[in-house]
């Protein structure tokens, strides 16, 4: 269970570039949930997977997974709980070493290393085993370094990584943004196999309102670092594509409108 | 030949220097100018001790040690004070200065008389030839204590070679490498990438140490002039090792290293004998590893031109 409680985060913080990132955000992730969070640009959107997976200490407010409090720790020991996939393909695998060699990094996840093999016998098999569920023939080509390999390929085995130890969370940033469609549907149906299989709580950002309308059960609109709307439960059901377009075309109307009054106020005024 | 031997000698002794580099320069891709000071580190350290008596092997190993401290230093410099790379190096490199001046007393430590891994070398080539007279290889005139330190050398190298591929295969040394390839990956796997850093830039300078050391015991002084310009007489090697193996391939590139290492020492040897004044030398070498570094990149925007664009890697 993921509980973030009142956070908030500014960028450059009294200078002219100040962002209010994050706003008093508070969410809670049941176990098993799979939230997608859609938004504008600059909406918060990534800002608040980041700050669940510690790349930054927020400035207020709490965060606790699966009962440890988490606000402080740094970003490598979160990792022990939370498995993450990047929207750079090159993000997320170490591009010189070998298929292998990534999966064995991602076998030990959050939990010490020593001086045993890294590729012990045991683990060789097992790799190949769950490579052959990703259907790209990569099982044959465990020795080759990741690098060789297609964006959409380094994707869907991030992926795996990042889900080989069951993690307590699942982060996806925009995990599909940078491939091409093909790949991206390719990389989505096996996003959704393993959510499915293993019931991982996901918290995953995105771009594309049908992913967000065909995935998981809970939407949650962010807009200007704060949470706008939260579809669940019944809501939830009966959401289109045209429903989300249709409420961030209202809140941009919104927004202008706010402009203009600001603007109408100012030259009447100042 | 006795020219040949010790430059096959030296190259070898050296090599740990080239795998030190490989370690901190390839590996982090972090230009790692510690070495300069952590070779006259080892040699002073081990010296010392020599002179004080000690034995061979423990001079050797207190060597790695100082070595790799002053690597986890400029490790600490780094990545916990926040210091840009070079300049952490740089620090470490200048304050060592005077702590080799301190530890040695002196500036120069004769080992002549010192019992070193030159005196136990010696006896294992009379222990593996059951002579103790000059030997004749292929008519040329050998001195027992050349051929037992080469003998020696090649087995500390292949050793120190070996140790540092397995552990480049354990799940610590594969998460080192990945810090390296891609921090940020690495991060979201758990593995604390300061602590890498700093673990990795100590085995580092300890093996460079551990060069400085042999090589201040071979030649039968230490000095605390011997560091200068040995990071990139370290870089030339891996450079030179990179071309004669072609490939990325770690176990080869390891392996490189080494052989980049003699050869270079051979090359320049070489020149030596036909007249190059040795001044010149550390000039020439920064000239070789400027052409190596830029080399490719013209090599590769003259192949743009003629419409071929092969894959090379960047430097």
């Amino acid at each position: 269970m993921l509980e973030i409680t009142n956070i908030s985060k500014t960028f450059h913080a009294g200078s002219v570039n100040e962002v209010f990132a994050l706003q008093n955000v508070s969410l809670t992730l049941n176990d098993g949930d799979f939230i997608v969070i859609i938004g504008t640009n600059g909406s918060g959107k990534s800002t608040l997977l980041n700050a669940v997976a510690g790349s930054f200490i927020t400035d207020s407010g709490k965060i606790n997974l699966s009962g440890h409090d988490i606000t402080k720790w740094p970003e490598h020991k979160r990792a022990s709980l939370i498995g993450r996939v990047f929207q750079n393909p090159f993000s997320g695998t170490a591009p010189t070493m070998t298929i292998a060699e990534n999966l064995s990094l991602a076998a030990k996840r959050g939990k010490p290393r020593g001086f045993t093999w890294a590729l012990d016998k045991q683990l060789q098999s097992e790799l190949r085993d769950r490579i052959r569920t990703l259907n790209m023939g990569l099982e044959d080509r465990l020795g080759n370094a990741i690098g060789s390999l297609s964006g959409g390929q380094r994707q869907a085995l991030t992926l795996l990584m990042a889900s080989w130890l069951k993690p307590d969370l699942l982060l996806l940033d925009e995990h599909t943004a940078a491939l091409d469609p093909k790949s991206a549907d390719q990389v989505i149906r096996l996003t959704k196999e393993i959510i499915e299989r293993d019931r991982l709580t996901t918290l995953m950002v995105t771009h594309s309102m049908p992913q967000a309308v065909h995935l998981g059960n809970r939407i949650i609109m962010m807009h200007k670092g704060q949470i706008i709307h939260d579809y669940k439960g019944a809501t939830r059901q009966g959401v289109r594509s045209e429903d989300l377009l249709h409420r961030f075309e209202e809140v941009r109307r919104r927004e202008q409108v706010d402009v203009r009054v600001a603007e109408l106020l100012q030259r009447m005024y100042v | 030949m006795s020219l040949f031997l010790g430059a096959l000698t030296i190259g070898l002794i050296l090599s740990l220097l080239a795998l030190g580099v490989y370690m901190s320069f390839r590996v982090f891709k972090f230009p790692d100018i510690t070495a300069e000071g952590s070779v006259t580190f080892g040699a002073a350290v081990s010296a010392v001790l020599l002179v004080k008596g000690f034995d061979p092997g423990i001079s050797l190993l207190a060597a790695f040690a100082a070595g790799a401290a002053a690597g986890a230093i400029t490790g600490i410099l780094h990545t916990k004070c926040k210091i840009n790379e070079l300049l952490a190096g740089i620090l470490v490199m200048t304050a060592l200065y005077s702590v080799n001046l301190h530890v040695m007393g002196k500036s120069n430590i004769p080992l002549v008389d010192a019992k070193s891994t030159s005196t136990v070398a010696e006896k294992l080539g009379a222990w593996i030839f059951g002579q103790t007279t000059d030997l004749n290889w292929f008519g040329w005139e050998v001195s027992i204590r050349d051929a037992g330190m080469l003998i020696a050398m090649f087995a500390v190298v292949a050793a120190a070679a070996s140790i540092l591929l397995m552990f480049f295969q354990t799940n610590l040394g594969t998460a080192i490498r990945a810090t390296g390839d891609n921090p940020q990956m690495i991060r979201a796997l758990g593995v604390d990438v300061d602590i890498m850093m700093i673990l990795g830039l100590a085995i580092s300078n300890g093996l460079i140490a551990l060069a400085g050391a042999l090589l201040a015991q071979y030649q039968g002084f230490a000095d605390v002039q011997m560091g200068i310009g040995m990071m990139v007489w370290g870089l030339a090697s891996v450079i030179i090792g990179e071309a004669l193996v072609g490939s990325n391939k770690q176990g080869l590139v390891v392996t490189g290293a080494v052989m980049g290492s003699v050869l270079f020492r051979l090359l320049v040897a070489i020149a030596l004998r036909w007249g190059l004044n040795p001044n010149d030398l550390k000039l020439i070498t920064a000239l070789f590893v400027f052409a190596a570094l830029v080399g490719p990149t013209i090599a590769r925007s003259f192949m743009k031109k003629s419409g071929n664009q092969p894959s090379g890697r960047t430097v």
